[in-house]
């Protein structure tokens, strides 16, 4: 039975090597599509902002944020930092868009804090960019909490750019700011900066700024009737900012959620392709099968000594065989030319494999409604398109209810898959997902083999 | 005679639809056995429980004593089938699809090219065997056609109606490669339901009407059971029923139906009854257009048991 399939595997692929269309919708056009979609998509997955600083103090805590902060941020290439004269020229630099927020450290800033008066850091934002505004203000939360935890106090003020200083409530980025010199800063205003706002790629990166809410309002409280805490010495105070700003990075997006776990935008679009046009790919199989039956060739197959059986094999086989070619190609053309990063080849190899077979399971299954190649051409598509969908091929379907609802599609479980390999290279992590699309693939396998072979009869 | 294909009361229905109805016949080593019947007779469903297509509702099917089933490997390998349509790739070249069907028919590598370049041979292909099957005439397809049931060298090949739709020149290259078939020693069922073809091809014929077998003999032995009848074909003005049954009063005549605008009637002394045989005509109201005497073929056979022709 296995020659006479095999027989039949190298008549199908010397008939799809002569056939155009096999091509188009196997390499041609998933890949077409990828690179299109990446050229449209670059960049929007990695976050950077622009920021300008004003210091007006010129103090030691002042130096702690300007020179220990800002080129850790700039060096992480997390931001573009420039510096301001003035707090006038850093608001123009906004209102032209130059920037997106600035930082301004007033004049006796190091002195207030050094008296234990608590300090007042203010964060310009422009409204219209509310994450980089988000930011900023995490940024500067989370330098004043470093400095409160030494015993001394910051406020963070927020500001939208062209208002008055001072009245920065409501300024857009995403959180009503502490009122006035010494008021209390708003503790929540870069807690939870939501960077998936701006991902191009779906990205929901969490933008934590270290901030901690309560130690910003202690810093508050601690600014308006905590303990004096004395003259310092500027050489202690210079080691307290230097401490605050080298103890770890102010920001950085965190490790996720295994849920939440995503490739970068040119990935996603490649393998969202490449398991999209899979399923348009292993059609050919089961349509060949029907075209067999159109062209008059199935009874002569079935004349033959080979059985049933073998027949099945053969389309599946060359089903099988054309569907992880295509799926090897476009990974390892996406790969090279755009770039994307699959993951670890033995994870992926695993979810190539099972990802065909739920390709051709479902494709079989739909197929076995269908009388004619046009009519399980039609039907394939329909499902095929909906599957995508919902599987989030052309978008990410997030963690909410569209995430769940990815997960009723094989589309869905084969880029889960890969984002678990993200977050996780070793092939195991693929398991799950491969396990997923097996299943697919065997529940839906079976019902459509048992149905072809009662149309052959 | 040694049976190559015995088939014994053969049934298998489609709900409830009987297409073959306890049919049973026999063909010999060397010889053509014709199954003639109009369209929808049930030739095709019979044919395709002997090449084991189908699965018989009841009945056996020996082939060189080998029982037919659907996974009667054996069986299948001594059978070589023709379908009625098409059956090869029109992608793949002549000796492509040839050597496709030989690989599935488990030819070794040496006895598969040799036995490839002789069908090209035999079915007027060798000098276009590289050309793709898609790019032949209808004939030179029809050829293809023929010569991968001949491949594998079976015992009984089955050729279903294999002139349906085909061009004078190329039906006529067909039957006679069928002829060099039978000197050649293979045994094959044939069906059709063009008479002519038939009667100039096959040894024995059964005739097949609603999927049962109503009679099966020599072209001479169906003919008999007419008896010495001639057959008057008259074409008619008028209701051509009316006139059938008016006609059916005249003496010496066996039988009488109308055909489209034609009466055909079976009778004796035709020429001696001519005259009141128009006459019966006109009492119907009916005239009488022109008159055609002659000795009955498998057509008339065909009317005279079924009681249609066969090309209803």
């Amino acid at each position: 039975m296995f020659a006479a399939a095999l027989t039949i595997l190298r008549k199908d692929a010397k008939l799809r090597l002569r056939d155009r269309s096999v091509w188009v919708f196997a390499f041609v056009v998933p890949l077409a599509l990828t690179y299109v979609f990446s050229l449209v998509f670059t960049g929007q997955d990695e976050f950077r902002f622009t920021a300008g600083v004003v210091d007006l103090d010129g103090g030691p805590v002042a130096e702690g944020f300007t020179d220990g902060v800002v080129p850790a941020l700039v060096e992480e290439g997390l931001a573009e930092v420039t510096a301001f004269g003035d707090e006038v020229a850093a608001r123009r630099a906004i209102e032209e868009e130059e920037i997106g927020a600035a930082w301004v450290i007033p004049e006796g800033f190091s002195e207030q804090i050094d008296a234990g008066e608590g300090g007042e850091l203010t964060v310009l934002v422009n409204p219209d960019r509310s994450l980089t505004g988000q930011v900023a203000l995490g940024v500067a939360d989370g330098f004043a909490t470093r400095i409160d935890r030494a015993g001394l106090a910051v406020a963070v003020v927020i500001a939208a750019a062209g208002e008055v200083d001072g009245d920065g409530a409501g300024a857009g980025a995403g959180g009503g700011a502490g009122a006035g010199a010494g008021g209390e800063a708003d503790a929540d205003a870069g807690a939870d900066a939501d960077a998936g706002a701006g991902a191009g790629a779906g990205d929901e990166a969490d933008a934590d700024a270290g901030a901690d809410a309560d130690a910003a309002a202690g810093a508050g409280a601690g600014a308006d009737g905590g303990e004096h805490l004395g003259d310092l010495d500027p050489a202690i105070l210079a080691e307290v900012a230097q401490r605050a700003a080298e103890a770890g990075p102010l920001i950085s997006v965190d490790e996720l959620a295994a849920a939440d776990r995503q490739l970068d935008g040119t990935t996603y679009l490649a393998a969202g392709m490449a398991v999209f046009f899979l399923f348009f790919t292993v059609t050919f199989g089961v349509t060949g099968y029907l075209e067999e039956r159109q062209q008059g060739t199935l009874p002569r197959l079935l004349a033959a000594p080979i059985g049933i059986s073998a027949v099945h094999l053969g389309k599946a086989l060359g089903a099988f065989a054309l569907g992880l070619v295509s799926m090897t190609v476009l990974a390892v053309a996406s790969a090279t030319v755009l770039d994307a990063t699959w993951g670890p080849v033995g994870g992926v190899a695993v979810l190539v494999v099972a990802a065909v077979i739920a390709a051709l399971g479902v494709m079989a299954l739909v197929g076995s409604f269908a009388n004619t190649a046009e009519q399980a051409g039609n039907l394939q598509s329909v499902v095929a398109l909906v599957l995508g969908l919902a599987g989030g091929v052309f978008f990410p379907m997030g963690a909410g209810l569209l995430g769940q609802l990815a997960l009723v599609s094989p589309h869905g479980w084969f880029l889960r898959g890969l984002g678990d390999l993200a977050g996780d290279p070793a092939w195991t992590s693929a398991l799950p997902a491969a396990g997923a699309l097996l299943v697919f693939g065997l529940v839906t396998a079976v019902p459509g083999l048992l149905r072809m072979q009662r149309g052959v009869r | 005679m040694d049976a190559v294909l015995q088939c014994t009361g053969l049934r298998r229905a489609f709900g409830e639809l009987k297409a073959v109805d306890d049919v049973s016949f026999e063909v010999g080593a060397g010889e053509t056995y014709g199954l003639l019947g109009p369209n929808g007779a049930g030739k095709t469903t019979a044919i395709s429980m002997v090449a084991g297509l189908l699965a018989t509702d009841g009945g056996e099917i020996l082939v060189a004593g080998e029982v037919m089933t659907p996974r009667a490997s054996a069986a299948k390998r001594h059978v070589g089938l023709v379908p009625q349509e098409l059956a090869i790739y029109p992608d793949l070249t002549a000796r492509e699809n040839l050597d496709f069907f030989a690989r599935l028919y488990g030819m070794d590598k040496g006895g598969r090219a040799n036995r490839i370049d002789r069908v090209l041979e035999v079915i007027g292909l060798a000098d276009r065997a590289g050309d793709r099957a898609g790019e032949y005439s209808g004939g030179m397809k029809r050829r293809l056609n023929i010569g991968i049931g001949l491949l594998h060298e079976p015992r009984l090949l089955i050729l279903d109606e294999p002139t349906v739709g085909v061009d004078p020149q190329s039906r006529n290259s067909i039957l006679a490669s069928v002829e060099d078939l039978a000197t050649d020693g293979i045994s094959v069922l044939y069906t059709t339901h063009y008479m002519e073809e038939a009667e100039r091809l096959c040894d024995r014929i059964g005739v097949i009407d609603r999927g049962r077998l109503v009679a099966e003999g020599t072209r001479r032995e169906l003919v008999s059971r007419i008896g010495e009848q001639d057959v008057v074909r008259m074409k008619v003005v008028g209701d051509a029923s009316a006139a059938a049954a008016a006609c059916e009063s005249v003496e010496g005549v066996g039988s009488s139906d109308a055909e489209g605008d034609e009466v055909v009637c079976l009778m004796d002394a035709a020429a001696g009854r001519l005259p009141a045989l128009l006459a019966a005509v006109g009492t119907s109201g009916a005239s009488v257009a022109g008159v055609q005497v002659r000795e009955p073929d498998l057509e008339d056979v065909f009317l005279h048991l079924t009681g249609n022709a066969l090309r209803d």
